[in-house]
C-alpha cells in the first residue's frame, strides 16, 4: 500500500513517514502542494495524508487537483489539520477528503484511518483481512497460514496485505512496485522478485501448497481457493 | 417626569411602560388646556351677562282706558333687569354643567386617543428592542435597519446598527485570533506527539533515532516556547499605555541592540549603529526595548550574509523617530498591509524553520500604538526593508489625541547611504 504524506512541517512529516513505514506501507512525503500534486500525476498512491495549511498551494486544492486527474484512480485522502471547527471539517469533507483527522493526533489513530481507509477499497470489514487459510490482522500486524504464524519483514508484510486485497486479480511488477515500494525504490532491480520469492517460501513452509501463483508473462495472482 | 422609585415598583407592567406615561401626560396637557379655554370662555360670558341689561331703564305708564275713570299704573323696569338677570344666571349655569360634561367626555377620548398615537409612535422602538434581543440571542451579524424617515429613532437604530458592526468586527478578530493562536500551537504540539509516539513505538529504536526524535521534541517545544511568551506579551498588552516613565530612547535602544551584535556578526551582517543623544519619551522603557529588538531580530534573521543593518533615532519637531533598516528580502507591495497583522507570514514554511512566530510585528505594532506613537514600513523586494517608530516627545507632554504623523519616506536611495536620513513628520 503506497501513501504520500503531504505536511509542511517537515519534522512531522518525517515523522509520520517513519512510522507508517515502520507498518510496511511505502511512503512517499511531499512538503508543500506544488510537489504534492506533482508527486501524485506520477505515482499511484493508495492513501493521501494531506495537511490542509499548505504554503502556495493549499490542501483543498491539492485534492481538487488530484481528484481532477482522470487519468489516475483517486487516491482515498485523510486531511490533517489544526483547524478544528466544524465548518472546516465540512469545508475539507465537501471538497473531496475522505475523512478529518485533528491534529494533535495519536499517531496509532491516524495509523487506524488510514486502515480503515484502505479497506473501503478492499471492500471488508475489520482490520482482520482472510483469504483461504490465510489471515492477516494489520493492526497487530500479524499474519498466519493455517494457524501458524508466519515470520514476515515489513516488506513481505506489505506485500502479502496487497496480494489479499486484491485476491484473484493478477498484478503485475509494475502494480507490485508501484504500490508496495516508495518512490527511492530502484525500478531497474530485481528487489520485487526476490521478495515475492521469499514471501513464497515463507507461505509454503507454513502450508502445504503454494497460494501465490506466477502467470506467466503477467505477474503474481494470489489464489482464492486453496 | 419620572415618577418616584417607590410607585414605579408598585404599578403593574403596563403602567410603567413609556406609551402609559406618555398617554397620562398627553392627556393631562389636553385636559388642562381644555379646561383652561372653558374656563376662559365662562368667565368671558360671566363678566358679558352680568353687566348692563340689554333693555335700558326707562320709567313708564300703562293705563287700563276700559276702565272709567282709566286705571294706570308706572311700569317698574327694574323688575325686568331681574328677570334678565335670572335668566342669564341660569344660563351660565348650564354652560357650565355641560362644559364639566364635555370635558369629561374630551379626557376620557384624549386618554384613547393618546394611547393609540402613543403606540403608533412608539412602535418602532418596539421593533428595535425586540431585534436587539434575538440579535443578543443569536447572532451579531443580523442588523436592525429600520425602515421610514430619517427621524430621531431611525437614528437610534443606525446607531445600534454601527455599534454592533463594529462589536462584530472585534468579536470576529478576537474568533479568528483565537483559531490563529490554537492552530499555530498545535502544529508543534502535533510534531511532538507524533515523534514520541513514533519513537515509543519501536520496541528497537537505534540511540541515533531517539536522539533524533529527541532534537526534533526539543526544537519544537522551543518554538511553542517562544509562541507562548508571545501571545502573553500580546495578551498582557491590552491596557493603552503599560507603564508612565521617562524614557532615555537613545539609551534605551543602544541596550536591546546590543544583543544582536554577535548574532549579526556570526552572519557577518555589519549593524550600524547612529543614535541620537538626549531623546526623552515617556513609556515603558522594557516595551520599547522590545520593539526594537523585535525589529532587529526580524532583520537579523532575514538579510543576506555579508549585508548591513542600520538603526538609527532621532527627533524632528515634537516627534522622536527609531529606524530599522536592512537589506534583506524585502516585502511585497501587496503583503506590506499585512505585515503587522498577527500570524502573517511571507513565506510560512521559510520563517516557521527559521524560528518565527508571526507574532513579532503585530507586537511592535501594539506596543507603538500603545504608546501614542506610528509605525511605518517602506519597502522593495530584493532591496530590503526599512521600519520606522514615531513616537510623541516627553516635553509635550504624553497626549493620545496628538499622535505624530505620516509617513517618513525613506528611499532605497537613502538606505544606499551609510547613514540613514529620514525626512520629518509632515502634517
Amino acid at each position: 500500500m503506497r501513501v504520500l504524506v503531504v505536511e509542511d512541517e517537515a519534522d512531522l512529516a518525517d515523522a509520520i513517514a517513519r512510522g507508517l513505514r515502520r507498518d510496511g506501507y511505502a511512503v512517499d512525503v511531499a512538503y508543500d502542494g506544488d510537489e504534492a500534486v506533482d508527486k501524485a500525476t506520477i505515482n499511484d498512491y493508495d492513501v493521501v495524508c494531506l495537511d490542509l495549511n499548505l504554503p502556495r498551494i493549499d490542501g483543498i486544492e491539492v485534492v481538487r487537483r488530484i481528484r481532477a486527474d482522470s487519468r489516475r484512480p483517486s487516491p482515498r485522502v485523510l486531511m490533517l489539520t489544526a483547524r478544528d471547527s466544524t465548518r472546516d471539517r465540512i469545508a475539507g469533507l465537501d471538497e473531496g477528503a475522505d475523512d478529518y483527522l485533528v491534529k494533535p493526533f495519536d499517531f496509532d489513530e491516524l495509523k487506524a484511518r488510514v486502515r480503515a481507509l484502505l479497506r473501503r477499497d478492499a471492500g471488508r470489514s475489520g482490520a482482520l483481512l482472510r483469504v483461504a487459510d490465510i489471515e492477516l490482522d494489520s493492526s497487530r500486524h500479524e499474519a498466519r497460514r493455517g494457524g501458524h504464524q508466519l515470520p514476515l519483514t515489513p516488506k513481505e508484510f506489505a506485500l502479502l496485505r496487497y496480494f489479499m486485497s486484491r485476491a484473484g486479480q493478477v498484478l503485475s511488477q509494475e502494480d507490485l512496485l508501484e504500490h508496495v515500494w516508495d518512490e527511492n525504490a530502484d525500478p531497474f532491480t530485481n528487489t520485487v522478485r526476490v521478495t515475492v520469492m521469499t514471501l513464497r517460501r515463507k507461505l509454503a513452509d507454513a502450508g502445504d501448497s503454494q497460494p501465490i501463483e506466477t502467470v506467466v508473462g503477467r505477474g503474481y495472482r494470489l489464489r482464492e481457493q486453496p | 417626569m419620572n415618577p418616584p422609585g417607590w410607585l414605579v415598583d408598585r404599578l403593574p407592567e403596563w403602567a410603567r411602560s413609556i406609551r402609559f406615561r406618555y398617554t397620562l401626560l398627553y392627556s393631562a396637557v389636553l385636559f388642562g388646556l381644555a379646561a383652561f379655554v372653558v374656563a376662559a370662555l365662562y368667565l368671558v360670558l360671566l363678566m358679558a351677562l352680568r353687566g348692563e341689561p340689554v333693555s335700558t331703564g326707562n320709567r313708564g305708564k300703562i293705563c287700563d282706558l276700559q276702565q272709567v275713570p282709566p286705571q294706570c299704573f308706572t311700569i317698574d323696569v327694574f323688575s325686568a333687569r331681574e328677570l334678565e338677570r335670572r335668566v342669564n344666571t341660569q344660563t351660565l349655569a348650564k354652560l357650565r354643567n355641560y362644559s364639566f360634561g364635555a370635558l369629561g367626555v374630551l379626557f376620557v377620548a384624549s386618554l384613547g386617543v393618546g394611547w393609540v398615537v402613543a403606540g403608533r409612535v412608539l412602535r418602532p422602538i418596539g421593533r428595535i428592542t425586540a431585534v436587539a434581543r434575538d440579535i443578543q440571542a443569536t447572532d451579531l451579524s443580523r442588523r436592525i435597519e429600520l425602515p421610514g424617515p430619517d427621524d430621531e429613532l431611525k437614528q437610534l437604530a443606525d446607531t445600534f446598527d454601527a455599534m454592533l458592526a463594529r462589536l462584530d468586527a472585534a468579536f470576529a478578530a478576537q474568533r479568528q485570533f483565537v483559531a490563529d493562536a490554537s492552530h499555530e500551537l498545535r502544529n508543534p504540539l502535533a510534531i511532538i506527539r507524533t515523534n514520541v509516539d513514533v519513537a515509543l513505538a519501536d520496541p528497537h529504536a537505534d540511540p541515533d533515532d531517539l536522539r533524533h526524535a529527541i532534537t526534533v521534541v526539543k526544537r519544537a517545544s522551543d518554538r511553542m516556547a517562544r509562541l507562548v511568551d508571545d501571545l502573553l506579551a500580546l495578551a498582557r498588552r491590552q491596557e493603552p499605555v503599560f507603564e508612565h516613565e521617562p524614557v532615555d530612547l537613545g539609551a534605551a535602544v543602544a541596550e536591546a541592540s546590543d544583543d544582536f551584535v554577535v548574532p549579526a556578526a556570526a552572519r557577518s551582517i555589519v549593524l550600524d549603529r547612529a543614535i541620537a543623544p538626549e531623546v526623552m519619551v515617556t513609556g515603558d522603557r522594557d516595551a520599547l526595548k522590545r520593539a526594537v529588538a523585535n525589529l532587529l531580530e526580524n532583520a537579523v534573521r532575514l538579510a543576506p550574509a555579508g549585508s548591513r543593518i542600520s538603526l538609527a533615532t532621532g527627533s524632528e519637531g515634537d516627534s522622536a523617530w527609531i529606524a530599522v533598516a536592512d537589506e534583506g528580502p524585502g516585502i511585497a507591495l501587496d503583503d506590506q498591509a499585512h505585515v503587522f497583522d498577527r500570524f502573517w507570514r511571507a513565506d510560512k514554511a521559510r520563517s516557521r524553520a527559521d524560528g518565527g512566530t508571526g507574532l513579532g510585528l503585530a507586537i511592535v505594532r501594539q506596543i507603538v500604538e500603545s504608546h501614542g506613537g506610528k509605525i511605518r514600513l517602506q519597502s522593495k523586494v530584493g532591496l530590503g526593508s526599512s521600519f520606522v517608530i514615531w513616537l510623541p516627545i516627553a516635553s509635550t507632554a504624553p497626549d493620545p489625541s496628538s499622535r505624530p504623523s505620516p509617513a517618513p519616506a525613506l528611499t532605497p536611495a537613502d538606505r544606499a547611504r551609510t547613514r540613514p536620513s529620514f525626512d520629518p513628520p509632515s502634517d
